[in-house]
């Protein structure tokens, strides 16, 4: 019958209000990822990214990760480390709380894409420059001139 | 394999243009080769005329050999900057990059040679460029912005300094820059607009009479001089091809020239008088035994370097240098009384023929060094920066002004330093705020030489970067102090420099200047003495030659110059 007259929509939303954590916590989260949903928290890595599942909502959309708030809406899907990606792209079941993944010394650290910011990578050029401005004293060894 | 076919044009050009008789031809028939006998240098400041002479192309420019082909290049007939002679070039440029310098016949100039230093410092033009306007933050450094941003500071600091506000041009500016900066610090206010370049000016001698700076006797009839005074100037250096003239003069006319000053190798014989300015002293009041030769000149020429003009005793030396020469021409023109009846007999032949040749021939001359001082002192520049020294301003313009004549230390810490400019050379390092300009290959822009021949540069390639025409710079910085300069395009600047001095837009032609006798009249009241030092021009050997200003000592290609030139001096050949 509830089933009916929509209330269990209803009952889902006031869970995914009382999951973000009050009405204007899920105001904010809705803004931040265009999404409301409610959920077990599974687990947090070392950059602070939470995860969560709820078997819930269909396979694609039943497991989750909740970004920082420190980095606001400036989140990326890069952010995820390759431990939690295989989990949260359900390549496997395995937890990396509960199955560690294996660690060898040559491995390094996982880093987001910096695409976009000042630690973007640019290939230097292979064309030699037309002209060489001259640079005060302070810019000249960031551009490599001497 | 060679291409020579031994035509030997350049061992001619060598021994009889360039006066360096360093190349030859060893060996016999088949077996002939041109060269200069022992590894060594060919040591002329004219050496690369010798690429556009090779009929066959065996002699190439060594920095643009095999880089471009004619036919992609485009060509841009323009003028030299880089010494005061103002040779005519053609600027070859392909892909918005100066390719090469080639000369341009002008017989009333440069003939159909240019220096070493107009040919081959392009790549200078490439170099240390500024490309973006700078303002000092917080710290002290300079920091790239935006026109608007750099415009608005300066425009504040003009603002708050209330009329004390000075300028300084550089040697390399041209003419429409200097007005626009002129009439830019005039509606402020100030009459603080200096050159960099010193030449005697007080109220008795210097720059209110054209003729006390000019070369008036036009670099094309040094040549038909019989008598000709060096004072202290070395223009095998200073301006090659005057030398040029004058060893042209010395060899085809039988001219004679004397020097007076430091003793340097000019490429053709000439009698040393001495190194003291008193021998000068001597000449002019006709005590001097050299002054009975110079008397029986009927065509002689005084040229003084305007390198001399520069110490404390520099109005002395002009007005010494005006007193002879209008003695010289007065002794030109009636030599009569000192003639024999044979002589007399001879010249009265003559007389029809020369009568209009002498009444206007010119003595005096002075030799510039740099490009732009003749439209500077026709504009109303003060040179020297005395004025700056006395009264120090709370803004300083440094228009392309890169020889360090004003430091940090003849100025206040409280002073804002704007540098207009294309060249991060000695200007850049004490200017708070940096406005890049255009160098002279990149705007279309009028230059006087040291004749008075006012010529323009046509715009080959445009300025680097965020880089603007100088004129457009200061024009865009009045509207937004909120004095607005009335002209926005070219034609309305030259309108506005024809209304201060109609030579300065009659382009290529070498305007006369005359008030010799008025202008020694007032040099007579001069009081002062001469200092004892001997007069020496600055620059002596070949090496001094290649890296005078800003382009020039940025261009790698110059800086081998000297390097060659070092080792070639050292030599045991």
């Amino acid at each position: 019958m509830s089933k009916l007259i929509g209330m269990d929509k209803l009952r889902n939303l006031l869970k995914s209000i009382k999951h973000a954590g009050g009405l204007r916590a899920a105001a904010y989260r809705l803004y931040r990822f265009n999404d409301l949903r409610w959920g077990q928290y599974v687990g947090e890595d070392k950059y602070g990214n939470k995860y969560y599942e709820n078997k819930f909502f269909f396979m694609g959309r039943s497991r989750w990760v909740e970004y920082p708030p420190n980095v606001g809406t400036d989140y990326d899907a890069s952010m995820v480390p390759a431990e939690w990606y295989g989990w949260l792209h359900y390549k496997t079941d395995n937890l990396p709380t509960k199955v560690p993944p294996v660690k060898y010394p040559w491995m390094l650290e996982h880093s987001p894409n910096t695409s976009g910011s000042n630690q973007a990578y640019f290939p230097y050029s292979t064309t030699r420059q037309k002209i060489e401005p001259w640079l005060p004293p302070h810019l000249r060894s960031q551009s490599g001139q001497a | 394999m060679t291409r020579c076919i031994q035509c030997t044009r350049c061992i001619r050009f060598a021994s009889e243009v360039a006066g360096v008789d360093d190349l030859g031809t060893t060996g016999r028939g088949g077996d002939m080769q041109v060269g200069t006998y022992v590894e060594k240098m060919f040591a002329s400041e004219l050496s690369g005329n010798v690429i556009d002479i090779c009929p066959v192309g065996a002699l190439t420019s060594k920095p643009y050999a095999f880089t471009a082909r004619p036919w992609e290049t485009r060509k841009i007939e323009s003028i030299d900057v880089l010494d005061a002679i103002g040779s005519n070039i053609v600027v070859t440029t392909r892909t918005g990059e100066v390719m090469r310098i080639l000369p341009r016949m002008n017989e009333d100039i440069n003939e159909e040679w240019i220096s070493d230093k107009t040919r081959f410092a392009y790549d200078g033009l490439k170099r240390q460029r500024l490309t973006f306007p700078m303002v000092k933050d917080a710290d002290g450094q300079l920091v790239p912005c935006d026109w608007e941003d750099a415009l608005l500071v300066v425009s504040q600091k003009v603002k708050a300094a209330g009329g004390k506000v000075a300028a300084v041009a550089g040697g390399l500016c041209d003419a429409e820059a200097l007005t626009a900066m002129k009439d830019l610090l005039n509606c402020l206010g100030s009459e603080a607009v200096c050159t960099e370049e010193i030449f005697p000016c007080d109220d008795m001698t210097g720059t209110d009479f054209r003729s006390n700076y000019l070369l008036n006797s036009t670099i094309a009839r040094v040549e038909e001089a019989d008598q000709i005074l060096l004072v202290g100037t070395n223009p095998r250096f200073e301006a090659p091809l005057l030398n040029a003239r004058i060893r042209k003069g010395w060899i085809h006319n039988e001219a004679d020239v004397a020097l007076i000053g430091k003793k340097v190798d000019l490429t053709y014989d000439y009698k040393h008088l001495g190194e003291s300015g008193d021998i000068l002293k001597e000449l002019s009041v006709g005590k001097h035994p050299f002054w009975k030769t110079l008397q029986k000149a009927t065509r002689p020429v005084v040229i003084v370097g305007s390198g001399i003009l520069q110490r404390s005793d520099g109005p002395i030396i002009l007005a010494l240098a005006q007193a002879l020469a209008e003695k010289l021409r007065q002794s030109s023109q009636g030599c009569t009384d000192v003639l024999t009846t044979t002589e007399i007999r001879l010249w009265c032949c003559t007389m029809d023929a020369m009568a209009t040749v002498e009444s206007n021939w010119r003595v005096l001359n002075v030799l510039h060094r740099v490009a732009s001082q003749v439209a500077a002192l026709d504009l109303g520049y003060k040179p020297g920066v005395d004025v700056i020294r006395k009264h120090p301003p709370k803004v300083l313009f440094l228009l392309g002004a890169d020889e360090n004549a004003l430091t940090k230390q003849d100025i206040p810490k409280d002073t804002t330093v704007v540098y207009i400019g294309h060249h991060g050379d000695k200007g850049v390092e004490m200017a708070d705020i940096v406005l890049p300009g255009a160098a002279y290959t990149e705007k279309q822009g009028t230059y006087v030489n040291t004749e008075g021949r006012a010529q323009q540069t046509l715009v080959a390639v445009t300025p680097p970067g965020m880089a603007r025409e100088d004129w457009k710079i200061i024009r865009a910085l009045s509207e937004i102090i909120g004095l607005r300069l009335p002209y926005e395009t070219l034609k309305e600047v030259r309108e506005r420099m024809r209304e201060i001095s109609p030579t300065l837009t009659r382009y290529g032609n070498a305007e006369e200047a005359n008030y010799f006798k008025q202008a020694l009249q007032l040099a007579q009241s001069l009081k002062g003495s001469l200092a004892p030092d001997s007069l020496s021009p600055r620059l002596l050997t070949l090496k001094d030659f290649y890296m005078t200003d800003s382009i020039s000592r940025s261009s790698r290609i110059m800086a081998r110059c000297v390097q060659a030139a070092t080792q070639a001096m050292q030599s045991k050949y």
